[in-house]
């Protein structure tokens, strides 16, 4: 496990790494996954009601009005319905590699679980969206959808009677299942919109937003793939043919063929027990619970700067319990809390300035104390030397800032940059224990901890509390937020900055790039904007020709050519265990007048015993017990046969009274399967026994001899 | 020697506010009391950063509850406040670079600061409190 997440990560690293030199930190695909996603979300729902005004539910109505709509309306309804289908394959996408990519950060571990485990129904609530989705269009992909599904669910066995027998042949389709399915294809995104509220609960500022750039250029692409490649509806379904080849829209229904290879029940089993065990990734070893933050009710006055930073939302303002005067102080909720020490940052009692007591901040990491800070950043001052010397603070998950070290640069790691109060580095320069301090994190826009890199920033340019005193010469505050492989961009960031200190030194300073209180940072060294444009038009001509391809190709053989599909399907009570008796006249009498009945009939059925014999070769042998916890429902049989088209004798048999040998009805036919057949034998006791294919194919139907 | 005395027209009407601003006079006075009888550079350093700290963080919660009630003068009233710390990390920086502080002038000009502070910009949110 270990070893995979490592090797995942190498490569988001890389591919980030690449897309970062198109597209900028901030507007990095892959750092902007989840917002991406609510983006999705959100144009799918607009185009779907859009759509849904001109949707018809019934039979033939279905279809008629999508192809209508695609046809007559192209430019907007056909635009809309096909951005309706490509945003839904994209969000499969989005989500799938937003949920490897938590996984290979190892953003999910302990105190993380919350967003991830809320993230595993959310993914059957994507499904069960898309699969009644395609549902509705009613054309021969609905068709195998509607067949395939609920057979599936009929191998949960909690049915009394088969669902699938619903799509048994056109005489027993109703309009009244597109209406059910409608209203799961409304209820079902409702439910999962609820879902993603709860999935980001956890996250203070939780961005729900893509950058507008980023919103624009993936709306534009959806909308050039919508008309390069309008979504059509496949020919309208028959029940009484069955489709060979199908284009499957893979994004959602990529386990479909897996269902005439395996049992459906075994299908279920995996997708659950793989659900199960994704849901308990959070909790596997190696296990890591550093010491969580710790309030001090001496040095806290209640003020909100530590809750108000928190990005996990672990920090809550509580009535105050030491009988000060003050109304609230901080409590740290240890199951929220990830230990980044972002508060520390935040605290204005964190001062690395001598106090009169033991220097204590308000809030405070317990195995890294602003006191023991302080004493780091004394040692690292007194092991450099030169004009230039520049004391780094690093977080753990930068691109390895130890690697700095040399005599003019001294490395202090803390969890995260945001752990650093601004009072630091107005320490350190002031009481000149280097010339310049170095603030290194994560990418921008995707720190670890969230907000770390955001909130620093804010310090520095004076837009949030505590913010760093502006006596503090922003010449001499560099930061650099680099993808963690991008060891090289960290190190040119600080030769540049060394450059910037030795001018300072010289009186000459380089001109500083933004206005106004911000921190210095290393000229962008990117590629020239006709690369980056041209790079970024390449990305998203990939990704929705891929979402564009994958969602009707390659083609499904669902029946191959020459064949005909047989179904031996019906429903039938065996007949009771014991046959009814009247009762006595002095049984009659001794029962009060209320529970009388003319016969005593025990509960229970005999099973129904089922051969079907093609061509004299058997091909189905069973016994179906019956439905019911009393066991006295009806006895279900479903089953399907891909039989070569043309001439077949069909002998079929049941037996429903417990016997050992005989048969109760037995009937034999010769049959006609043209290609592409659906050919239902039924049974209705009342009728007289079996029944083969449509009343008027049966009808006109030899009897075999 | 009593630096700061507190007095009844300081009083803004919230409890944890006015107690922060008593418990700040009695800080600075019995600091300052302190450091009379035994002086040192480790000892002022300390004086400074303790008074540092805790004015840090009751600017923290005032503006906090001004914020919550907002006040429309939040703005100016904060800048008075970074005025004084940057005042105060001034006087830090020059102590710590071995200028001899004279207690009675830095005395002197906290007293005036907090005064003048206490009947300008408090005053000011107090009666916008009372409206």
């Amino acid at each position: 496990m270990g070893a995979l997440k490592k090797g995942l990560r190498a490569v988001f690293l890389r591919i980030e790494a690449a897309l970062e030199s198109v597209f900028g930190a901030r507007h990095n695909p892959l750092t902007q996954l989840g917002t991406l996603g609510w983006f999705l979300f959100w144009i799918v729902t607009v185009s779907g009601i859009y759509v849904y005004i001109f949707f018809d539910t019934g039979v033939t109505q279905a279809w008629e009005s999508l192809d209508r709509l695609s046809r007559e309306q192209w430019y907007l309804g056909g635009l809309m319905r096909s951005l309706h289908r490509y945003a839904s394959d994209a969000l499969v996408v989005v989500v799938l590699v937003h949920a490897l990519r938590e996984f290979a950060m190892d953003r999910m571990r302990g105190n993380r679980w919350f967003p991830w485990v809320t993230g595993i129904p959310l993914l059957w609530f994507l499904y069960a969206c898309g699969i009644t989705g395609y549902w509705l269009v009613w054309d021969q992909l609905a068709q195998y959808v509607a067949v395939a599904t609920t057979e599936w669910l009929d191998s949960i066995g909690i049915f009394a009677e088969p669902i699938a027998r619903n799509f048994l042949d056109s005489e027993r389709l109703s309009g009244r299942f597109f209406t059910l399915i409608i209203y799961m294809h409304i209820a079902l995104p409702l439910m999962m919109l609820l879902a993603m509220w709860i999935h980001i609960q956890r996250h203070a500022h939780a961005r729900v937003n893509p950058p507008r750039a980023l919103a624009v250029g993936t709306l534009g692409a959806l909308i050039a793939l919508s008309f390069v490649w309008p979504a059509m509806s496949q020919a309208p379904a028959d029940l009484d043919r069955a489709p060979f080849s199908l284009g499957l829209d893979w994004f959602y229904l990529a386990v479909y063929p897996l269902l005439e290879r395996m049992d459906g029940s075994t299908l279920w089993l995996l997708l659950v027990g793989g659900s199960v065990l994704l849901t308990l990734l959070p909790w596997l070893p190696p296990f890591r619970k550093p010491p969580v933050a710790r309030v001090d009710l001496g040095n806290c006055n209640g003020c909100t700067r530590c809750f108000a930073d928190c990005p996990f939302g672990a920090i809550n303002m509580m009535k105050r319990t030491d009988g000060l005067a003050f109304e609230q102080e901080a409590r740290v909720d240890p199951d929220l809390c990830m230990s980044c020490g972002i508060c520390v940052g935040a605290c204005p009692t964190a001062t690395p300035f001598r106090r009169v007591g033991d220097l204590s901040a308000g809030i405070e990491l317990p195995d890294r104390s602003v006191a023991h800070l302080r004493d780091e950043v004394v040692a690292a001052s007194a092991a450099i030397s030169g004009d230039a010397r520049v004391i780094v603070f690093g977080c753990h998950h930068d691109a390895d800032s130890t690697g700095l070290v040399d005599t003019g640069t001294a490395v202090i790691r803390l969890p995260c940059v945001g752990m650093l109060p601004p009072s630091f580095v107005d320490f350190v320069l002031s009481r000149r224990h280097a010339d310049g301090v170095l603030l290194s994190g994560c990418s921008g826009h995707d720190c670890f901890e969230r907000l770390g890199d955001q909130w620093t920033e804010q310090r520095i340019a004076n837009e949030r509390d505590p913010n760093l005193r502006a006596r503090v010469s922003r010449d001499r505050v560099a930061v650099a937020w680099n993808n963690p492989i991008r060891q090289d961009a960290l190190r040119e960031a600080l030769a540049q900055f060394r450059a910037h200190l030795h001018g300072l030194a010289a009186g000459n300073p380089t001109p500083q790039s933004a206005p106004g209180p911000a921190a210095w940072r290393a000229p962008l060294r990117g590629l020239p904007a006709p690369a980056r444009y041209t790079g970024q038009a390449l990305v998203y001509a990939l990704v929705v020709g891929f979402v564009g391809f994958f969602a009707t190709q390659p083609a499904y053989t669902y029946l191959a050519d020459d064949h005909a599909l047989l179904k031996l399907s019906f429903s039938h009570a065996g007949q009771p265990l014991k046959p009814c008796r009247r009762y006595t006249h002095e049984e009659l009498t001794n029962t009060r007048f209320s529970e009388r009945s003319a016969t005593s009939c025990e509960r229970g059925r005999w099973p129904v015993y089922v051969e079907l014999d093609l061509d004299g070769e058997p091909v189905y042998r069973a016994t179906h017990e019956p439905a019911g916890l009393w066991n006295d429902g009806p006895s279900a049989v479903y089953a399907r046969f891909e039989v070569p088209a043309g001439r077949h004798r069909l002998d079929a048999r049941l037996r429903d009274n417990g016997a050992d040998q005989g048969f109760t009805f037995t009937a034999s036919r010769i049959v006609e399967l043209q290609p592409g057949q659906n050919f239902v034998v039924d049974f209705r006791a009342v009728e007289g026994g079996f029944t083969f294919g449509l009343p008027a194919q049966d009808a006109a139907g030899q009897e075999a001899p | 020697m009593t630096l700061l005395k507190w007095q009844a027209n300081f009083r803004i009407g919230i409890g944890e506010v006015d107690h922060e601003h008593q418990a700040l006079i009695e800080l600075i006075n019995s600091l300052h009391d302190a450091l009379g009888a035994e002086r040192s550079g480790e000892r002022v350093e300390a004086f400074l950063g303790e008074i540092f700290a805790d004015i840090s963080a009751h600017f923290a919660l005032e503006e906090k509850v001004m914020r919550d009630r907002r006040y429309d003068a939040l703005a100016e009233h904060k800048a008075d406040h970074e005025r004084l710390l940057d005042q105060l990390r001034d006087l830090m920086d020059a102590e710590a670079d071995g200028a001899v502080l004279d207690d009675k002038r830095f005395a002197a000009q906290l007293a005036q600061w907090f005064t003048g502070h206490f009947q300008t910009h408090d005053a000011r949110f107090h009666r916008y409190l009372a409206r």
